[in-house]
C-alpha cells in the first residue's frame, strides 16, 4: 500500500532522513516510533507530499510515486492526497465552519460530492467519534479532545486508503488524549474498515495495543520493522524508549 | 494644497530678516496658477501681471516694500483674517456681504463676465440660450468666484455649474469636451481665449454681470485702507492705471466709471451700477436653509462615490493580495510595484492625472488622440479612488492571509482540496475575518478622501463647502453642517461593522485568538 524506499531529506545542511525504508501493508495498523527529531513526523508528512525530500522514492498503491529530488506533478499530488488522509497534532479544523461542516469539507470541496450525500456520510462519522450531538459546534466551541475526534471523522470522509496520525494526542491531556486513543482503537479494531494506518506517538502503550507493526526509527533510519512484542522485548530495538 | 502652505510658510519665513529693512512690507495675496493676466510668470519665470504692477505702484505710494505671497484663490480671505497677508489683490470682486466681512477699497477695475464656447458649440450662442436647453449645460466656473454666483442668481438650476480652482484647468476641460461652456471674467477671457492659446475655444455674446475688482483688507486696518484709496484715486485721476490697462489690453469704455466712482463715498457708490445690462440684479447670499437640497444632493453623491469605488477596490486589492502571496515571481513583483506606486503616491495627484492629464497631453501636436482618454468626472473620481485604495486593500487581504495559520492550508491540501480550493474556502474566508476592521477603517477613511474629487468639480461634501465658503455669513453653519453629514455617514458604518465583526468572529470571546 505504502513503499517508501531509501528516504534522504535535509533541512538545509542538517539530514534529518538518511535512507529511511519501510513498508504499510493495506489495512495495516503501523506505529512509527523514535527519540524526539528522529524523523518521524517529518517522514509521514513527505508520505503526503506536505514535505520534498532530495532522494528516493515514495509508492503509495500501484500508480502513485513521488521521487526525490523533483517536483511531482499537481495531478500526482492531488491523487495522493486523496488517497492517503492525515491527522495533524493540532488538529487543524476550519475555525469558520461547524463541526459538521468540517467534515463535509473534503468530500464537497475535494471530491465535489452533492452536500446532501456528504452530510449523511458526515453525521454517521461524527456519531462514530461520539459527537453526534455537536454538528453545530464551532472548532473554539469544542475541547481539544473532540476536535481532534473531528478531525479523524474529517479525515475518514473522503474515503483514504490510509491515514496518517501525525502525533495526534501529544497536545491534549491525558483524559482527552484517551478519549481520542479509544476512537484510534475502534477503527484499527474494525475488520470491516480497509483503511492502513501509519501513527507517530509517544504512547507506547497504545501502540502495544493497536500495531500489528512497529517500525523503529533512529538517525534518519528506520532499523527496526516487527511486531510490537519483538519491539518492546527487554533489550529489544525499542526497549530504550519505554 | 499641502505644498501651496509650504510656499507660503517659506514666503513668510524670508519675509522675517527683510522686515529689519528700512521699508516695511506690503505683503499681498494672489494665486499665479493660471492667473493671466493678473499675475503670472514670464517667459524669464520673473512674476509679472497687471496686479503686480498695480501692487508695485500702491507700495511705491504708500512707502513700503511689496512682497507677493502665494495661495490657491479661493483661500486668500482665510490667509487675510489669520494676519499672513496685509491685503488680498487677485482679481477679487466686490459683494456686500465681502466687505462686512473683509472690507474692500475703492475698485481699481471694472470687470464683466464673458461666455466661453467651443469653436463647434451647437447649442449656445448667447447667455440666454443657456436657459434654454432641456437638457442643463455644464457650465464651468472658477469655484467661489462672480462668474459662479451670477450663474447661480440668472439660471439657477437651468445649468449644471462646475467648479475648478484655476482658469486654465477649465479652459482645458471645455476645449476637450468635460464641460460645456464656461464664464470667466473679461481679462482672463481676453488673454487666453486667442488661436494661439486656445484654438478651440471662442468668446460670444457681449459681456455681462458687470462688477468692481478691489483690495480687501482686515476690518482694523483702517488706516491702511485709506491710504490705499488715496493711492488708487491718484492713479485713476493720474491716468496711471488707463495707461497699465492699455498695456495690457484690457482697457474698455466700461472703465470710465472708475473715474465716476472716485470721487464717490465707498462703497455707497456701488449700488448705483447694481443692474448690468440685461437688467440682472445680483441675487441676495443664499442662506443654509435656501441650499438644503443642494447639500443633500452633496451628500448623496459623497455616498456615491464611496459606495461605487470601494468594492472596486476591494476585488481588486483581493486579487493582488492573493497574487502577492501565492503568485509565481513575476505576478509577485508586478503587484508589489502596483501596490508601492499607488501606495506611495498622493490620492490628489492620482486623481489629477487621471482626469486633467489627457486633455492637456492631447494639446500636444501627435498626441490628440490623448483626448480619447478624458473621463467625464465619474468615471476618473470612481476610478481613481478605486486605484488608490486597492493598494491598501492588497495589504490589509496580504497580512489577514499571512495570519492564517500555516496548518489551515496544510489541513484543506491533505483533505485532497487543490490550492485554489484551499484558498476560497479556508483560507480567504478567515482572512476576510481578520481584515474586517483595517477594511472597515480604510472605508471610512475613503468616505472622508472622497472630498478629493472637489478638484474634478464633483460637488461632494466638501466641493459643496469650497463652493459656498465665499458667502461669509454661512461658513460657519455650512461647516459645521458638513461636518454633521460626514459623522452621520461615517458613524453608523463603524457600528455595523463593530456587529458584522462579533458575527463572524472565530473565538467564543470574540475576541482576538
Amino acid at each position: 500500500m505504502i513503499r517508501v524506499t531509501n528516504l534522504v531529506k535535509f533541512h538545509g545542511q542538517t539530514p534529518i532522513l538518511n535512507g529511511a525504508t519501510l513498508e504499510v501493508a493495506k489495512g495495516q495498523v503501523a506505529a512509527l516510533v523514535g527519540p524526539s527529531g528522529s524523523g518521524k513526523s517529518t517522514l509521514l508528512r513527505c508520505v503526503n507530499g506536505l514535505e520534498a525530500f532530495q532522494e528516493g522514492e515514495i509508492a503509495v498503491g500501484d500508480a502513485l510515486k513521488l521521487t526525490g529530488g523533483s517536483a511531482p506533478p499537481k495531478a500526482t499530488l492531488l491523487a495522493l492526497r486523496r488517497t492517503v488522509g492525515m491527522v495533524f497534532q493540532q488538529f487543524n479544523l476550519f475555525p469558520h465552519m461547524t463541526a459538521l461542516k468540517n467534515v463535509m469539507s473534503g468530500p464537497v470541496h475535494a471530491l465535489g460530492k452533492p452536500e446532501a450525500e456528504a452530510e449523511v456520510t458526515a453525521k454517521a462519522l461524527l456519531a462514530r467519534v461520539g459527537l453526534a450531538d455537536k454538528h453545530d459546534a464551532k472548532p473554539a466551541q469544542l475541547s481539544g479532545g473532540q476536535q481532534q475526534r473531528v478531525a479523524i471523522a474529517r479525515a475518514l470522509a473522503v474515503d483514504p486508503a490510509a491515514i496518517l496520525f501525525d502525533e495526534p494526542t501529544s497536545a491534549l491531556d491525558p483524559k482527552m488524549s484517551a478519549e481520542v486513543m479509544r476512537v484510534i482503537d475502534d477503527l484499527a479494531d474494525d475488520a470491516a474498515l480497509q483503511v492502513a494506518m501509519v501513527i507517530v506517538t509517544h504512547d507506547l502503550a497504545a501502540v502495544r495495543r493497536i500495531a500489528d507493526v512497529v517500525h523503529v526509527l533512529g538517525s534518519g533510519k528506520v532499523t527496526f520493522s516487527g511486531p510490537p512484542d519483538e519491539a518492546f522485548a527487554p533489550n529489544g530495538p525499542a526497549a530504550d524508549l519505554l | 494644497m499641502g505644498t501651496r502652505w509650504l510656499v507660503v510658510a517659506l514666503v513668510l519665513a524670508l519675509a522675517a530678516p527683510a522686515g529689519a529693512q528700512e521699508k516695511p512690507l506690503l505683503r499681498w495675496g494672489g494665486d499665479r496658477n493660471g492667473g493671466a493676466p493678473y499675475i503670472f510668470e514670464a517667459a524669464d519665470g520673473k512674476l509679472t501681471g497687471f496686479e503686480v504692477e498695480f501692487a508695485e505702484y500702491l507700495a511705491r505710494e504708500l512707502g513700503r516694500t511689496p512682497r507677493f505671497v502665494q495661495n490657491q484663490w479661493d483661500n486668500l480671505p482665510d490667509l487675510l483674517k489669520r494676519g499672513d497677508i496685509d491685503v488680498v489683490l487677485n482679481g477679487y470682486e466686490f459683494t456686500k456681504e465681502r466687505h462686512d466681512d473683509t472690507p474692500s477699497t475703492v475698485p481699481y477695475y471694472v470687470y464683466s463676465l464673458r461666455l466661453i464656447v467651443r469653436q463647434n458649440e451647437p447649442d449656445v450662442f448667447s447667455w440666454s440660450d443657456l436657459g434654454r436647453q432641456t437638457e442643463p449645460k455644464r457650465v464651468g466656473v472658477l469655484r467661489g468666484s462672480a462668474s459662479q454666483r451670477y450663474l447661480e442668481g440668472r439660471f439657477g438650476n437651468k445649468v449644471r455649474i462646475e467648479g475648478s480652482e484655476t482658469v486654465t484647468e477649465m479652459l482645458d476641460l471645455v476645449q476637450a469636451g468635460q464641460v460645456d461652456v464656461t464664464v470667466q471674467d473679461a481679462p482672463a477671457a481676453a488673454y487666453y481665449v486667442t488661436p494661439e492659446r486656445y484654438p478651440g475655444l471662442k468668446v460670444v455674446d457681449e459681456p455681462a454681470g458687470y462688477g468692481y475688482y478691489v483690495l480687501l483688507t482686515r476690518p482694523d486696518d483702517a488706516e491702511l485702507r485709506e491710504k490705499l484709496n488715496a493711492a488708487i484715486r491718484k492713479a485713476v485721476s493720474s491716468g496711471w492705471l488707463k495707461q497699465l490697462y492699455q498695456k495690457y489690453g484690457l482697457w474698455n469704455p466700461a472703465q470710465q466709471r472708475l473715474s465716476y466712482l472716485a470721487g464717490q463715498p465707498w462703497p455707497e457708490a456701488a449700488a448705483e451700477f447694481a443692474t448690468d445690462d440685461a437688467g440682472y440684479a445680483p441675487p441676495d447670499p443664499p442662506k443654509l436653509s435656501g441650499i438644503l437640497d443642494k447639500l443633500l444632493t452633496a451628500a448623496a453623491y459623497t455616498i456615491l462615490l464611496a459606495v461605487a469605488s470601494f468594492p472596486i477596490a476591494m476585488a481588486i486589492g483581493l486579487v493582488v493580495a492573493v497574487g502577492r502571496v501565492y503568485g509565481p515571481w513575476p505576478v509577485r513583483a508586478l503587484f508589489t510595484i502596483y501596490v508601492e506606486v499607488l501606495r506611495g503616491t498622493p490620492l490628489l495627484l492620482q486623481l489629477f492625472v487621471i482626469f486633467y492629464l489627457p486633455s492637456q497631453l492631447s494639446k500636444i501636436e501627435g498626441w490628440e488622440w490623448m483626448s480619447a482618454l478624458a473621463l467625464n468626472k465619474w468615471a476618473a473620481a470612481i476610478i481613481g479612488l478605486a486605484l488608490n485604495y486597492s493598494a491598501n486593500e492588497a495589504e490589509n487581504y496580504r497580512a489577514g492571509l499571512m495570519a492564517v495559520p500555516k496548518g489551515q492550508m496544510e489541513a484543506a491540501l491533505a483533505l485532497g482540496f487543490t490550492k485554489w480550493a484551499a484558498l476560497r474556502y479556508v483560507i480567504l474566508p478567515q482572512a476576510f475575518r481578520i481584515v474586517i476592521p483595517p477594511v472597515t477603517n480604510d472605508f471610512i477613511a475613503l468616505f472622508k478622501d472622497t472630498a478629493v474629487c472637489s478638484t474634478v468639480m464633483i460637488v461632494e461634501l466638501t466641493g459643496l463647502y469650497y463652493a459656498y465658503k465665499v458667502y461669509p455669513n454661512l461658513v460657519l453653519e455650512l461647516a459645521l453642517a458638513v461636518g454633521l453629514l460626514y459623522l452621520l455617514m461615517s458613524y453608523p458604518t463603524a457600528v455595523l461593522a463593530r456587529w458584522f465583526e462579533r458575527r463572524l468572529a472565530l473565538t467564543k470571546e470574540g475576541g482576538a485568538r
